[in-house]
């Protein structure tokens, strides 16, 4: 009874600050308080009237988008790979290739930063696209992972005995069987990019602000419910990305459980 | 698997990571030991800003408080993870994956997002403040935020995720005869879980720990919005010194006391969990 009671308190202590941000986008009042003060969809409006709201919304689904892509074309191959191979300092490798996701991103940022100085492709397209891929290629690895441990290779010889191409074999029966976790490992790494907060902080510019990045600075000088809107807006984004990866893969063996 | 399709399905992923994050890191070593004059970099070997940083009180106590918070973050994402994957872990209840939802929607709502919602509760005309206010229950605003209670709390509720899933990872894994095995001998459900679930879940504790540890510590976010500047950690240093101040080599050799720290960190979490590829977290 007791673990009951804390648990659902737990509970509301992770869904407050979301819950009380979505009810400050709809209501009226400059300053949320409660009761509210009556719905209101003019903080909604406000979000899709301002131009640099816009273009951030633009810039990071794009982002996002060619993110996702790449990190699942090249987070795949490479875990087929990793999955299997037998060879000496794999485990090393292992480590190295996920490291990107254990090393606190605003190490990888800063270096980031001054490597792109350096080379001259600083806040340009292709640094915060290849900075982003970097990032999130690990999670790709990770989903994909989880389902090709279940493969059975026999599957794929067998294939290959029936005459197949060993390429033809790995499109069409490996990838058949893992594309749960390819899909769901996509859309993970386009939310992890289009929430991308710390890595883009150092690799953006005047002309090329991702959403977060727009609401950082916006937060940082007022305090209106737009705000809200605009994060209220996100979190329903995020919320649509965990129901397509619940409904690819399913999230007790996403989350591996 | 051949050597020759080996390589040229893990070529371009290992080729990005040498390129545009071991390369970056090596240079930034290299610009912590540099020298800066009017903007140019010299590229010399000197340990100048390492000893500027330890023999400085200032960030001597910076390093401190950076860890005292990560302390703390850990500790208490423990206390609230622990019952939470305790439950996860062992229920049957047909809301499983909504109460799964809940605890992966956090972790991708981004940062900002769930800084401004603590802002939104904490700010001295925040939620909790107007309404104790206008009931007049007080009189001036309680200091919730723009100090480490505010920064502590919000860092708590941004990394509780990743212990949660750290933990059940672990609990799961628990054979449930054991429980039992013990019961029947007579130990009553508290001496159970305290000698035979809490022990075997160790592992799922110290990995937890460590992940959340080195999350809380090289956070600067938190500290941004809702410490508002007022609470210095070394991640704060780390992006002043770079985006603010433009000393590189002395940014850099802060970023690289935190890198030294993390990679202590990442290598015993690896050693620990040995499963560098499995899960999310």
């Amino acid at each position: 009874m007791i673990l009951r009671v804390s648990v659902a308190l737990i509970y509301a202590f992770m869904l407050l600050p979301l819950v009380i941000v979505v009810l400050a986008a709809f209501n009226a009042g400059n300053y949320f308080t409660f009761p509210p003060q009556g719905f209101s969809l003019k903080w909604f409006a406000n979000f899709f009237n301002r131009r640099e709201f816009m273009q951030a919304l633009w810039i990071s689904t794009e982002v996002a988008f060619w993110t996702a892509l790449a990190s699942t074309v090249i987070g795949t191959a490479a875990a087929v790979v990793l999955v299997r191979a037998r060879f000496k300092g794999r485990d090393l490798l292992n480590a190295f290739v996920t490291s990107p996701l254990l090393l606190p991103q605003i190490l990888t940022g800063v270096a980031l930063l001054q490597f792109y100085t350096l080379l001259n492709m600083h806040a340009s397209y292709a640094a915060l696209l290849i900075g982003h891929i970097v990032v999130t290629t690990p999670y790709v690895i990770r989903t994909v992972t989880a389902t090709l441990t279940h493969f059975d290779v026999a599957l794929e010889e067998a294939a290959q005995s029936l005459g197949a191409h060993p390429v033809r074999a790995f499109f069409e029966i490996t990838l058949g069987v893992i594309k749960p976790g390819v899909v769901a490992g996509a859309i993970f790494a386009f939310a992890i990019s289009f929430d991308n907060f710390t890595l883009s902080l150092f690799l953006t510019s005047a002309q090329l602000t991702p959403l977060p990045i727009e609401l950082f600075a916006y937060l940082k000088y007022s305090f209106d419910p737009t705000a809200a809107a605009v994060s209220a807006f996100a979190i329903g984004v995020a919320l649509v990305l965990v129901l397509g990866i619940a409904r690819f893969m399913g999230l007790e063996e996403f989350t591996g459980f | 698997m051949r050597r020759g399709p080996g390589a040229v399905l893990l070529g371009p992923y290992v080729l990005l990571l040498l390129l545009f994050f071991l390369t970056p890191l090596v240079l930034m070593l290299l610009i912590s030991v540099s020298r800066q004059s009017f903007g140019e970099l010299e590229w010399t070997v000197t340990l100048h800003h390492y000893a500027r940083f330890f023999s400085d009180s200032y960030y001597l106590s910076v390093l401190w408080d950076t860890l005292l918070l990560g302390l703390i973050t850990t500790a208490c994402a423990l206390l609230l993870g622990y019952p939470i994957a305790y439950h996860l872990s062992f229920t049957r209840s047909r809301w499983k994956p909504m109460l799964i939802v809940f605890i992966l929607s956090p972790l991708l709502v981004g940062i900002v997002i769930r800084c401004y919602g603590w802002m939104i509760l904490l700010a001295d005309r925040g939620l909790i403040n107007a309404t104790l206010t206008e009931h007049g229950w007080i009189t001036k605003p309680l200091p919730l935020m723009y100090n480490k209670f505010g920064v502590t709390l919000a860092l708590v509720h941004v990394f509780l995720p990743f212990m949660v899933l750290s933990l059940t990872g672990v609990l799961k894994r628990i054979d449930p005869q054991l429980v039992e095995a013990s019961k029947t001998l007579g130990a009553s459900p508290r001496r159970a879980f305290f000698e035979v679930t809490l022990p075997l879940s160790l592992p799922g504790i110290l990995a937890g720990s460590l992940l959340v540890f080195s999350l809380a510590i090289s956070s600067f976010v938190v500290p941004i919005l809702v410490g508002g500047f007022k609470v210095h950690v070394l991640p704060m240093i780390v992006y002043e010194q770079v985006l603010s101040v433009f000393d590189w080599p002395f940014g850099a050799a802060n970023a690289f006391v935190l890198l030294v720290i993390s990679i202590v960190l990442i290598a015993v979490y690896i050693k620990v969990t040995e499963r560098a590829l499995r899960g999310i977290v």
